[in-house]
């Protein structure tokens, strides 16, 4: 403090002096008072701030308090989700478990594939030796079958051998009975009465009879052997060029044949020729007894599939018998009304069968017949 | 002009044979037949050997009727041997037999054959086959000219 510092005036003559520092001294004290009421003021506002300060500090202790309550809040809320993670983690452990089995699983099941794909493997060996022993019985059926072919090929040439011999050796000893009998008729006519004269007639006519069938199964038999070569036949000139070659050989017949024009087919046209002669040769037979005997050649659209036709308006037949119709030496006829040997039909067959092809027929006694037939589908 | 030069028939069926000489006494064909019954014996007649050695080998038929089933050697070696020699490469053959296989037909052309003639087994359709055979080999048709003998 400045009290100190304050010398009071002296009567001395220098008293005016020593007032003078008594002032200033004064002065001092009321300035330091001042400045002592500033650090009051100073030290209140410093108090009041403190106070200030310290509501500000319960105000944040409150907050602090919140905070720690919140802090708690938080702390159950992190411990639910603590508890929320360890079950995570426990899910995650059980997924990881049932992850572990599913990989086990598919451990097992690759295995299997792999084990399986050994199988597979041996299966593909097994079945590549299969094929293989397919592969040489195939190898052994096809020598087999070279053996067939070349036993087939001998067959058919015995076959055909035995069909020249046919063809040769047994129509010589018929022309001989037919030759010697003749002799008889020409050289002895005066010395043999009319009966013997009508047995060598029937000698002569049986052995002729044979000569045709022989023929005929020839004819059968060659159908048969011989190499078919496909062609675009002309139908319609085939059936023309038989009729008239049948007209001729009837003169005292009337014959009306109707051709249907534009008829053509894939055939063996010698075979077909054949088929045709046949069943144009049966109409003209069968039609014997008709004063006017109508022959059709067509083409029908109403069989299911497109067959040619040969109609006649003969005798016909009982269907009764269609079955054996075409087997040889079969006859629906007795000889004494119409004569034939029973192999034209079955020859007709042949060719139509060798071609793939149908042949049938329809009828009724003393109404016609109709035969029908296709020459099959081309490979 | 009906020439008396030989008839030669290669055949050794002996019905058939008599019923040929048969068929052409009745056609009036009055020249000599000849019959060989094998083909052996045909071509030792045509060519003057065994049998028939010394025989004038110019002296051919005016026809042979050959049949194409024969012992030892068959038709068609005789008509191949006949068409390859120059004696008889000219020489009228017409083969007569029982067979119309079209294989026997075909061949006997191709092996130079100058007629092919079914033997039919009616025997008057035979007969009349062979009266007209006659009359076109040896009347009708002209010969060819004979061949030369070889200069011995």
């Amino acid at each position: 403090m400045a009290a100190a510092d304050i010398t009071w005036p002296s009567s001395d003559s220098s008293s005016h002096a020593g007032a003078l520092s008594f002032v200033r001294a004064l002065l001092n004290i009321l300035e330091d008072t001042a400045s002592e009421k500033e650090q009051l003021h100073g030290a209140q506002s410093a108090v009041l701030n403190i106070l200030e300060d310290t509501a500000s500090e319960k105000e944040q202790l409150h907050g602090a308090q919140s905070a720690v309550l919140n802090i708690l809040e938080d702390t159950a809320s992190e411990k639910e989700r603590l508890h929320g993670a360890q079950s995570a983690v426990l899910n995650i452990l059980e997924d990881t478990a049932s992850e572990k089995k599913q990989l086990h699983e598919m451990q097992s099941a690759v295995l299997n594939v792999l084990e399986d794909f050994d199988s597979e493997k041996h299966h593909l060996e097994d079945m590549k030796k299969a094929v293989v022993n397919i592969l040489d019985d195939l190898g052994v059926e096809k020598r087999q079958l070279g053996e067939r072919t070349v036993q087939l090929e001998a067959a058919n040439k015995e076959l055909e051998a035995f069909a020249y011999s046919v063809s040769h050796d047994l129509r010589a000893p018929l022309r001989g009975i037919d030759g010697w009998s003749m002799a008889l008729l020409e050289d002895y006519a005066g010395r043999l009465d009319v009966r013997a004269q009508q047995y060598l007639d029937r000698l002569r006519s049986e052995t002729q009879r044979m000569g045709r069938l022989i023929d005929e199964l020839l004819q059968l038999s060659r159908v048969t052997r011989v190499e078919m070569q496909r062609q675009p036949v002309d139908l319609t000139a085939l059936a023309r060029s038989t009729a008239d070659r049948l007209s001729e050989a009837h003169p005292g017949r009337q014959l009306e044949f109707l051709i249907e024009p534009g008829l053509t087919g894939i055939a063996d046209a010698h075979l077909l020729e054949v088929a045709l002669t046949n069943l144009l040769d049966n109409a003209v037979k069968f039609t014997g007894r008709r004063s006017h005997a109508r022959i059709e050649v067509g083409q029908a659209k109403d069989q299911g599939e497109p067959a040619f036709f040969v109609r006649d308006n003969g005798a016909g037949f009982d269907m009764a018998y269609a079955g054996i119709l075409f087997g040889a030496f079969q006859r629906l006829h007795k000889a004494t009304e119409f004569p034939g040997t029973g192999i034209g039909l079955a020859t007709v067959q042949r060719v139509i069968h060798r071609h793939g092809g149908r042949v049938w027929a329809e009828a009724q006694v003393d109404a016609g017949a109709t035969f029908y037939f296709t020459l099959g589908a081309l490979k | 002009m009906v020439n008396d030069r030989v008839l030669l028939l290669i055949e050794d069926n002996p019905s058939d044979i008599d019923l040929t000489k048969r068929a052409f006494d009745r056609g009036r064909i009055g020249n000599p037949l000849v019959v060989a019954e094998d083909g052996k014996e045909a071509l030792d007649y045509l060519f003057g050997e065994g049998p028939h050695a010394g025989r004038d080998v110019s002296d051919l038929p005016a026809l042979i009727l050959l049949d194409l089933k024969l012992p030892k050697v068959s038709g068609f070696e005789v008509l191949r041997r006949i068409r390859e020699d120059p004696r008889t490469r000219r020489q009228p053959v017409v083969i007569l037999t029982s067979s119309k296989e079209q294989e026997d037909v075909a061949k006997g052309y191709d092996f130079g054959a100058n007629g092919y003639v079914r033997k039919p087994i009616d025997s008057k359709q035979f007969a009349e086959a062979i009266a007209q055979l006659g009359l076109y080999w040896l009347v009708l048709n002209e010969l060819p000219p004979k061949a030369k003998a070889r200069a011995t």
